[in-house]
């Protein structure tokens, strides 16, 4: 199951870009590929253990 | 490789590492993601000197893949757009199932080359490349099925006992180690890449490549690859050892400190200005293939 912090977004005040990437509304960041597969739980990979800025998140 | 070879200028073999599967453009909106992209920029490079390109695959969206299909999407757009370059593939993948990381050696035509990672690799906080044993003779047992040439990733010391335990036992390097069963040997001449950076690769400085290339044996060819701000240094530092080097957008996203480099083709463009300053010549993709026994 995706992150819930998980957006897909083309823009932020820093960026754009002609394809929908990965946004951490967590960090306000668009992440960088690998980030994408723990906020989309690809390849066995889960953001409630494998994801620092998901634990932080929730902890808070 | 020794110091001799730099002396005698022999040809250096420039890597260009063009996109990664790490960072993307929200990093540096110059690295390539999508097949023409890439393409394009492994032509720039090869006109910039590099003999090897170094592939990973992206989604559309900038993601990875580890996708064959992909892979070979990434590999028909460089060979479209190059001339003669030589076109390595990773077989690298944090957090990938093993049966995904043999994909990108079964393109049509396979690779000439592809990586080989020799151990395990941390990223981030809950993150391992497990890299075990089986996984790595598998995947090389595939590259020799292929006629794939591996370049051995030494991420650390260790990996380097890693990698001179599947050397030829009956060869000439006085290793003192049986390879690990039949069918680990390597071909000559043996290619390792010694990895610098953070994390569990070998902690970037002079001193710790000097002791790396101390330990290689005879006969063997090595690269240098250093993340970030060590990208220069050490791989000025291994032309002068009589190494080869990488360098590209996947290693380093800077040309100097606060300023992000253009392309991949000027980062190879300083390196291969470096080395002939040095005098080493840039080896041709001709050449390389010869160094290396392609």
């Amino acid at each position: 199951m995706p992150c819930p912090y998980l957006d897909y977004r083309r823009e932020d005040a820093d960026h754009a870009f002609d394809t929908e990437r990965a946004y951490c509304t967590a960090v306000d960041e668009f992440v960088q590929p690998m980030r994408a597969d723990i906020c989309n739980d690809r390849y066995d990979l889960d953001h409630e253990t494998d994801c620092e800025f998901y634990t932080e998140a929730e902890s808070e | 490789m020794t110091y001799a070879d730099y002396r005698d200028g022999k040809p250096v073999i420039l890597t260009a590492a063009l996109t990664g599967g790490v960072h993307g453009k929200e990093a540096n909106p110059n690295l390539p993601e999508t097949p023409a992209e890439i393409g394009e920029a492994a032509a720039a490079a090869e006109r910039a000197g590099a003999s090897i390109v170094h592939l990973h695959a992206r989604r559309d969206n900038g993601e990875r893949a580890f996708a064959t299909e992909r892979f070979q999407e990434v590999t028909d757009a460089v060979r479209a757009r190059t001339d003669d370059v030589i076109v390595q593939h990773s077989t690298g993948g944090t957090g990938a199932p093993n049966d995904l990381r043999a994909e990108p050696l079964r393109t049509d035509p396979a690779p000439e080359m592809a990586s080989l990672d020799m151990g395990p690799l941390n990223r981030y906080q809950h993150l391992t490349s497990e890299n075990t044993r089986g996984l790595v003779a598998a995947l090389h047992a595939e590259m020799q099925e292929r006629g794939i040439k591996p370049e051995l990733e030494v991420f650390n010391g260790g990996h380097l006992n890693e990698s001179l335990a599947i050397l030829d036992s009956e060869g000439s390097r006085s290793l003192g180690q049986p390879a690990r069963s039949a069918g680990d040997e390597l071909d000559d001449p043996p290619y390792l890449n010694l990895v610098f950076g953070g994390g569990t690769t070998t902690i970037p400085h002079p001193r710790n490549l000097l002791n790396l290339v101390e330990n290689l044996p005879a006969g063997v060819e090595f690269n240098v690859l250093a993340f970030g701000p060590h990208q220069l240094p050490l791989t000025t530092m291994g032309i002068l050892l009589g190494g080869h080097v990488r360098v590209g957008l996947e290693d380093n996203l800077y040309y100097r400190k606060g300023e992000l480099a253009e392309s991949n083709a000027q980062l190879v463009e300083r390196t291969a200005g470096i080395a002939e300053q040095l005098g080493r010549p840039v080896a041709t993709p001709a050449e390389a293939r010869e160094i290396l026994g392609l």
